[in-house]
């Protein structure tokens, strides 16, 4: 509030040259948002202007430092003291920018509410979420009584779909689970009636299937309250469902704007359109490559002088980088409420057929030596033999007693053949991570049975072989950060599995310098820290570490989720590359099965501690016949507006059990669609009886189910026409 | 919550025991009073030594299990933890020790800990203002005076004040007066006596609470749940108030607990300084003169003190923090 606080809300409007519509409940005009940095003034939003019509769904996409959430927080009015906010943003034409602390608090909860990414860390641990809930009404209300907040807190807590509501009031949030929690932080952020629900990444930390369940709920309390949502998000796919309106941001700016579908099917700036062809699809076999947009977003911190984005754009010319481009009107579309905008002086090149894949140069689909060579006759590089991994359960303090078994891995048996990407997908504690430490381990005493490139745990007992072993498999973590210590340079780091082989230094500053290109890094940045390197770099750097002497199979753990959309497309184009380039197998553990169905050739889907349906990776995403598979690819949503629209969708009841409470027959029972469908007569078969693993008579694919293809319980599918 | 209490006081006498009996053997290993008689004018003959030492139980003969049995059985059967080199009981005296200790330190305890947190939340609200910079650059530097120089400046002070005024108004030294008379002159007397030394522990004692208190508040401040808490409505003070104070005062709470017992077995310089014959002189004394029955004793003491500190902060966190309720 620098310059303008002398400014009444309309003399700032008339600056900004923009008069809102009478009716929009919630109208930004000109934000800006500045911060002071030991680099100097971060201009983090840099002019967002936009209309929210009541009831609508205005959906805010861009990746991590795109001031996104910036924005939501300015509007909030949460932002640091020290943050410097312009513009304006009215609420129901009463200016809401400027306004003390004090002021504020009449609005926020009661007209904005808002429900944040992470409901680990969202809830305060030390009060029962009744207590939170009643809170939140207490502020807003304060004669009512306390019956009468009781009974709303219930009521809230039933529309959020919690079960057994009453009890649940005196539950602590350390109680529940994620899903759980987020569904509490949304019965707050609805307590009071909001007009304006703003939703920051709210499923971004949440398995798919809860994911699926919590966007669920977010609609429910959409069509209860009658709010219009801003919902943030990083994934094209989440907001294609429920959004009217899109607004793509970059760089602190909003790029394009223009109605889903005009976003999706008629992006103008290359920058959209790059994203929309980075995000791998789950619905389609894809035989290409995806878009890579290289580069990162520029430094908010200097000024800008040309187009934000002119640094990573296949197209830029001279003009581009002279004046930023405003948000100008695409000609020839009707527009509507935010009306269809591009930032780009070459929107009119890009029409609807303008293909991503050219104009980003994306690479060709790489193929593999092995890639003609038939399954069968291809060299297994790891077997796996009924691998299980049970921890005890203990209570006491004094003399531990046994109450019950965690079945991490129970009876795992697959193999992985020469050249080929096996995924293993499935919830968070499915067992995918402790499968990877199975493997690790490699140890005689382990139950079941693990061989790597043809030598078993159960004979490679002594230093040498195990030795032998782990140059066959190398690993590549989730975390790039965490992984790379940060105080050894790049050189330090990739040397130090060749040291261990004994190489000598001249060989191995050879084989460093070919690593570097290998994975599309400066080979004259070898010196330089961790650090100074983005988050895909590091990850390139985590590979290369991981082929430096030139394993057969690489494990990879969760190796793109903690990147940015751009930037994942570029190191899995890097993964498919060196597949075909070096012969490699990879096995892959993911949360994400678009990238699964995009990089895998199998894939397998473990259920707690179990695999329930395993096969070719195009098999099983076309035709999936277990319940599990069903509902979890049914619950990835789509970047495709008209598909989400009319998907039939399975939502999943509840958590995944505890091991406790798993079932004498299918561990899938609590929760399965079909199950819930069936006659009493055939449930007790699921209830008693476990299903093998094996396939049908013609199928490619082995599933653990006695009713594939069964009838999907009606409570239990939605759609959203 | 009795059941998880007996529990676990039950944990903490095993390693009371052990402990204790650890102790023993190292006191009666290094510890030998007979070197000292040695400089006794006229010297004894070691076997009269010897035969003293007899005695009183301290046979230097005895080999250390031997001893140990015989001190343990002592303990288990008629609750004497024994006698000193120079023949008296370690139970009369130390019950007078405990007393002294205990009077000396509890006033400035429960003002440090009021005190402290009270200046940790105050200057956390006003982060890098005049108020916090002052107050927390105190908390630094006291951290850095050594306790008997900070102790020095007080009495000094004090004497100042005397002087000044001309006329005896506080005891820098001494528990009481002898031979003062009961009721309220005995009560001005003790209040006189008391002032010195409670003073300066509680002025040079709070700061490790104000920066802790001060550290965890603001580690909570910018916390999501505080975030949510404004998002519902709540002003940034409420919210802060509500929300983070609670949850930023478990580490202090379990850090409290734990500071009790240092202070009581710990507060050397301090019965030194202001001539309060105490359990921590007592033990250091012990160690001097070589004296193995009272050096245990002080040790036992002290394991005991701690065992009630962590069963207070175990029962100080259940009472702020849910998560660790007990069934």
């Amino acid at each position: 509030m620098s310059t303008n606080t002398s400014q009444t809300p309309a003399e700032r409007l008339r600056d900004a040259g923009l008069y809102a519509p009478g009716d929009a409940v919630l109208s930004v005009r000109d934000l800006n948002v500045r911060f002071n940095s030991e680099n100097g003034v971060v201009h983090a939003v840099r002019g967002v202007d936009f209309d929210l019509m009541p009831g609508k769904t205005l959906g805010i996409v861009g990746e991590s430092g795109s001031g996104k959430s910036v924005t939501s927080m300015a509007i909030m009015g949460l932002l640091p003291e020290t943050a410097d906010i312009t513009g304006s943003v009215r609420f129901k034409g009463k200016e809401l920018l400027g306004l003390s602390d004090k002021a504020m608090c009449k609005h926020r909860g009661s007209d904005i509410a808002m429900v944040f990414q992470d409901p680990l860390s969202s809830l305060t641990p030390v009060y029962t979420v009744g207590h939170q809930i009643i809170e939140a009404l207490t502020v807003h209300n304060p004669t009512m009584s306390k019956q009468a907040k009781e009974a709303r807190a219930i009521e809230l807590l039933r529309m959020v779909g919690i079960p057994s509501p009453k009890d649940r009031l005196k539950a602590f949030p350390h109680e529940f689970s994620g899903g759980m929690r987020q569904r509490v932080m949304i019965a707050i952020a609805i307590a009071n009636d909001p007009r304006v629900l703003i939703a920051d990444e709210p499923t971004t930390a949440l398995d798919v299937t809860i994911q699926a369940q919590v966007l669920e709920v977010l609609h429910t309390a959409q069509e209860e309250t009658g709010a219009a949502v801003v919902m943030i998000t990083h994934d094209l796919g989440v907001v294609a469902g429920m959004a009217d309106d899109i607004m793509v941001m970059y760089a602190g700016k909003p790029v394009e704007t223009g109605t889903v579908e005009d976003i999706y099917y008629n992006p103008r700036m290359p920058y959209t359109l790059g994203l929309l062809g980075a995000v791998p699809r789950v619905d389609t076999a894809t035989r290409q490559s995806l878009v890579p947009i290289e580069g990162t977003p520029p430094n908010l911190a200097l000024p800008v002088t040309g187009c934000s984005f002119a640094a990573r754009c296949p197209m830029v010319s001279d003009a581009c980088l002279h004046g930023e481009p405003e948000l100008f009107p695409v000609p020839g579309v009707e527009s509507q409420t935010l009306g269809h905008k591009a930032a780009c002086i070459k929107a009119n090149e890009l029409t609807g057929d303008a293909d991503a894949h050219k104009i980003f140069h994306a690479p060709p689909k790489p193929v593999s030596k092995f890639d003609g060579v038939a399954r069968a006759e291809r060299a297994k590089v790891l077997e796996l033999k009924d691998v299980k991994k049970h921890f005890p359960l203990l209570k006491g303090a004094l003399i531990k007693r046994r109450i019950g078994t965690v079945k991490a891995v129970d009876g795992l048996s697959f193999d992985i053949r020469e050249g080929e990407c096996v995924s293993i997908v499935g919830e968070s504690g499915c067992g995918k991570t402790t499968t990877l430490l199975e493997i690790m381990e490699f140890h005689p005493d382990q139950v079941g049975e693990v061989i790597i490139g043809g030598v078993s745990n159960k004979v490679a007992t002594d230093h040498k072989t195990k030795m032998a072993m782990r140059k066959e498999m190398q690993m590549v973590f989730q975390d790039p950060t965490g992984a790379l210590d940060p105080r050894f340079t790049v050189y330090e780091v990739l040397a130090e599995p060749l040291e261990n082989l004994g190489m000598p230094k001249a060989a191995i500053k050879k084989r460093i310098m070919e690593l570097m290109k290998l994975v599309g890094l400066q080979p004259d940045h070898v010196n330089r820290f961790p650090n100074q390197f983005s988050g895909g770099q590091r990850q390139r750097i985590g590979i290369a570490r991981a082929l430096a002497v030139n394993p057969k199979l690489v494990v990879l753990d969760e190796p793109v989720s903690a990147l940015d959309v751009s930037v994942q497309a570029g190191v899995i184009n890097l993964l498919d590359k060196l597949r075909a380039e070096l012969g490699l197998s990879y096995l892959m553990v993911a949360h994400d099965l678009s990238v699964v169905r995009h990089i895998s050739d199998r894939v397998a889907v473990m259920y707690l501690g179990k695999i329930v349906e395993t096969g070719d990776v195009d098999d099983v995403f076309d035709n999936p016949r277990h319940p599990y598979t069903r509902a979890l690819l049914s619950a990835i949503p789509v970047p495709d507006p008209t598909l989400e629209r009319t998907r039939e969708r399975i939502i999943l009841q509840g958590d995944l059990p505890s091991p406790l409470d798993a079932p004498k027959g299918c561990n899938f029972a609590t929760r399965c669609p079909v199950f819930a469908a069936l006659p009493a007569a055939k449930q007790e078969k699921c209830l008693n009886l476990e299903p093998p693993l094996a396939s049908e008579k013609e199928g490619t694919q082995d599933f653990a189910c006695f009713f594939p293809d069964g009838e999907i319980d009606a409570d239990m599918l939605v759609v959203h026409a | 919550m009795l059941k998880y209490l007996m529990k676990r006081s039950g944990i903490y006498l095993i390693m009371i025991f052990l402990t204790t009996s650890a102790g023993y053997f190292l006191a009666v290993s290094s510890l030998k009073p007979a070197v000292l008689e040695q400089e006794k004018i006229p010297r004894p003959t070691p076997e009269q030594v010897a035969a003293s030492f007899r005695g009183l139980g301290l046979d230097p003969d005895k080999n250390a299990w031997e001893r140990y049995l015989d001190w343990l059985w002592g303990i288990v059967t008629r609750w004497d933890w024994g006698r000193s080199p120079n023949g008296a009981f370690v139970n009369a005296e130390f019950a007078d020790r405990v007393l002294v200790s205990t009077r000396l330190f509890i006033a400035s305890i429960i003002l440090t800990l009021i005190i402290g947190v009270a200046l940790g939340v105050y200057s956390a609200a006003r982060q890098y203002k005049v108020q916090d910079r002052v107050i927390t650059s105190y908390s630094y530097l006291v951290h850095i005076l050594p306790a008997p120089i900070a102790y020095f400046l007080v009495q000094l002070g004090a004497i100042g004040i005397n002087e000044a005024v001309g006329q005896r108004i506080f005891f820098v030294t001494g528990i009481s007066t002898p031979g003062i008379e009961p009721g309220w002159p005995a009560f001005v007397d003790l209040v006189a006596h008391y002032a010195v030394p409670t003073f300066a522990m509680t002025i040079f004692g709070w700061a490790g609470y104000q920066i802790a208190q001060r550290q965890y508040l603001l580690d909570n401040v910018n916390a999501d749940f505080v975030r949510t808490a404004r998002a519902k409505g709540l002003t940034r003070n409420q919210a802060i108030r509500k929300h983070a104070l609670r949850v930023s005062f478990i580490p202090v709470a379990q850090s409290i607990a734990f500071t009790i017992p240092a202070i009581f077995t710990g507060g050397f310089f301090a019965e030194a300084i202001f001539a309060w014959p105490g359990i921590g002189l007592w033990s250091i004394q012990a160690i001097s003169l070589q004296d193995v029955n009272v050096a245990t004793a002080t040790l036992a003491y002290g394991s005991v003190i701690f065992a009630i500190g962590a069963i207070l902060a175990d029962f100080a966190t259940t009472l702020v923090d849910p998560r660790v309720r007990v069934q």
